[in-house]
């Protein structure tokens, strides 16, 4: 048989595993149910949390996108692990909080969360809105990062559309039928798979190109001086930026819908553990580095389209890999992009039913809202499908560009979680001029000021804003302020 | 030891090795050499100041004063 063959053979097989899994966690669950479709009951387990969290975490964006940095960029690459390290640590404190809320007042989203606490029916809509909209880049990237492994391991034989559509469609199958269960546990098989391959093949290229990982960092040093260190000469980025880059990160993974929600899935105990294993997922990372490392002046930069295909490039025409091989790479980025694709659909599709449709037609019964939620899914799908074949950009600059605008978020969830000052108008204005500030630098402007990352100067004005603003109302709703801050006790 | 004593305590020993991967501290840090385990210094430390965090996070844990808290309230 030729590589192709069995890759394609491996990368079905997968896909099939994947459907079954995600299909059979939904069986013998109450069907009806909104609380089981949007968080499993409150009731996931340590295990099944802490794949929902990583799965989602590792992306196509880490299978593809990690290696290509490391080639094209040397040391800020450093940044991917920094931040997967240090953003869950705030988890620990909010979560319990976030998720005692959750219970207290019946939220499971976002959305919900802003508008007990605030007590504004624009506010839920706005996050529903840029919810809705971040989030179908972000799938706009998984899709991509499917489709090319598709393509590249197939040797060009499955196109671009198709590729998509297949590993897509699953997602959208076993999450509409099977909620918030399901999407976990196809994780814990998702996990798995991908942290298994990424070791066993990011060292095998390593050694296959390179005496040793010494010996392919001391031929870098010589040949590339300042790759390995930011901001001096040689260097590919500013220490303002790196930094700037890693703090957004880091505010903006919490606000994620996806991620954020996962509060109310759990108890407080389950969330502390979640946080306390979690930093061994950025140390998962590692082997991708090393292979983006490994590919610097093996590879000209100029026989590839993008610098994120160069993972499944040096597996394909670089190196003479077995055809199972092939497979299990394209099998792993499969899951990586899938396990992020199942929890963020499921959240696109909550956020925006509960924010926008809920606060614009008020009396929906519970049977009708997990209608529109189970319908929301193949919509969103569709719409994330359509967008990724027509439309264009980078992997990263996507992912960013998302994250830029959901971390305004950040000062309205941490108002309502610490303080009793902060107010309705104060946060609306701040997340408006916060997303607008952010796209501007993002979209329009050449440049920031001193490098700093748009999501950061947007974040800026929108923390000075909610704290001007707040001081000069008065909050509405004293009683949903205290109950908020004072969930502890 | 109270709630509010254990989150301060938790934020501020967690921001140290944050703040040791970010600028202007990370230049102690963002070198090319020594290689260390056959990685760059640069690499290197940020894996270090990755591990000590799981360790303290791993410690925090234990002195939590509500870890054991099952259901919400």
């Amino acid at each position: 048989m030729e590589h192709w063959q069995i890759a394609m053979f491996i990368m079905i097989a997968y896909l099939v595993i994947a459907l079954v899994i995600g299909v059979l966690a939904g069986k013998g669950r109450d069907k009806g149910s909104l609380d089981e479709f949007a968080v499993a009951s409150g009731k996931l387990g340590l295990i099944v949390m802490w794949f929902l969290m990583g799965g989602a975490v590792f992306s196509a964006f880490s299978f593809l996108g990690a290696p290509g940095w490391a080639y094209s960029k040397g040391a800020p690459a450093l940044y991917i692990l920094t931040y997967t390290a240090f953003a869950i640590l705030p988890w620990y404190i909010i979560g319990p909080k976030i998720s005692k809320i959750g219970r207290k007042y019946n939220i499971y989203t976002v959305s919900g969360f802003m508008k007990k606490r605030y007590g504004s029916r624009l506010l839920p809509i706005l996050i529903g809105l840029i919810a809705l909209l971040a989030s179908i880049q972000y799938l706009a990237t998984q899709m991509k990062g499917m489709a090319y492994i598709f393509n590249i391991m197939t040797e060009g034989r499955i196109p671009f559309w198709l590729g998509a559509l297949v590993s897509y469609g699953i997602v959208v199958i076993y999450v509409a039928t099977g909620g918030l269960r399901a999407a976990a546990w196809s994780d814990v098989f998702q996990g798995l798979l991908m942290i298994i391959i990424s070791w066993v093949v990011g060292l095998a290229i390593v050694n296959q190109l390179h005496d040793s990982v010494s010996g392919m960092f001391n031929n870098i040093l010589e040949n590339n001086p300042g790759f390995l260190e930011i901001g001096n000469a040689g260097s590919t980025m500013s220490p303002m930026a790196y930094t700037t880059t890693i703090l957004v990160s880091l505010i903006g993974f919490l606000m994620w819908p996806h991620l954020f929600s996962k509060s109310y899935a759990s108890n407080p105990r389950t969330i502390k553990k979640t946080v306390l294993i979690y930093p061994v997922f950025a140390l998962f990372l590692i082997p991708l580095l090393l292979v983006g490392f490994a590919a610097v002046n093996v590879v000209d930069p100029a026989t590839l389209d993008s610098p994120d295909q160069i993972l499944p490039v040096l597996i394909t025409t670089v190196l003479s890999l077995p055809g199972w091989i092939y497979g299990l790479v394209g099998a792993g980025a499969l899951a990586a992009a899938m396990s992020t694709a199942d929890a963020i659909t499921h959240s696109a599709s909550l956020e925006f039913t509960d924010g926008v449709i809920k606060n614009i037609k008020t009396e929906l019964s519970e049977k009708t809202t997990l209608l529109i939620m189970r319908v929301g899914i193949f919509v969103i799908g569709g719409l994330a499908y359509f967008i990724t074949i027509f439309g264009g950009q980078g992997l990263i600059a996507l992912l960013l560009g998302a994250y830029g605008s959901i971390v305004q978020f950040a000062p309205g969830v941490y108002g309502a979680l610490y303080s009793k000052r902060a107010t309705a108008p104060a946060v609306i204005i701040g997340l408006i001029v916060g997303t607008v500030v952010n796209y501007y630098y993002q979209l329009v402007a050449e440049s920031t000021p001193l490098e700093i990352h748009a999501g950061i100067l947007g974040l800026m004005c929108n923390v000075v804003i909610v704290f001007v603003i707040s001081a000069l109302t008065q909050s509405k709703n004293i009683t949903a302020a205290e109950g908020y801050r004072n969930i502890n006790s | 030891m109270s709630k509010r004593k254990f989150t301060a305590i938790y934020s501020f020993s967690l921001l140290i090795p944050l703040l040791l991967l970010l600028f202007p501290l990370f230049s102690l840090g963002n070198r090319e050499t020594p290689i260390i385990f056959g990685l760059p210094f640069s690499f290197f430390w940020v894996i270090l100041w990755i591990i000590v965090t799981f360790l303290i996070v791993l410690f925090l844990y234990r002195i939590d004063p509500d870890k054991d808290e099952e259901e919400a309230n």
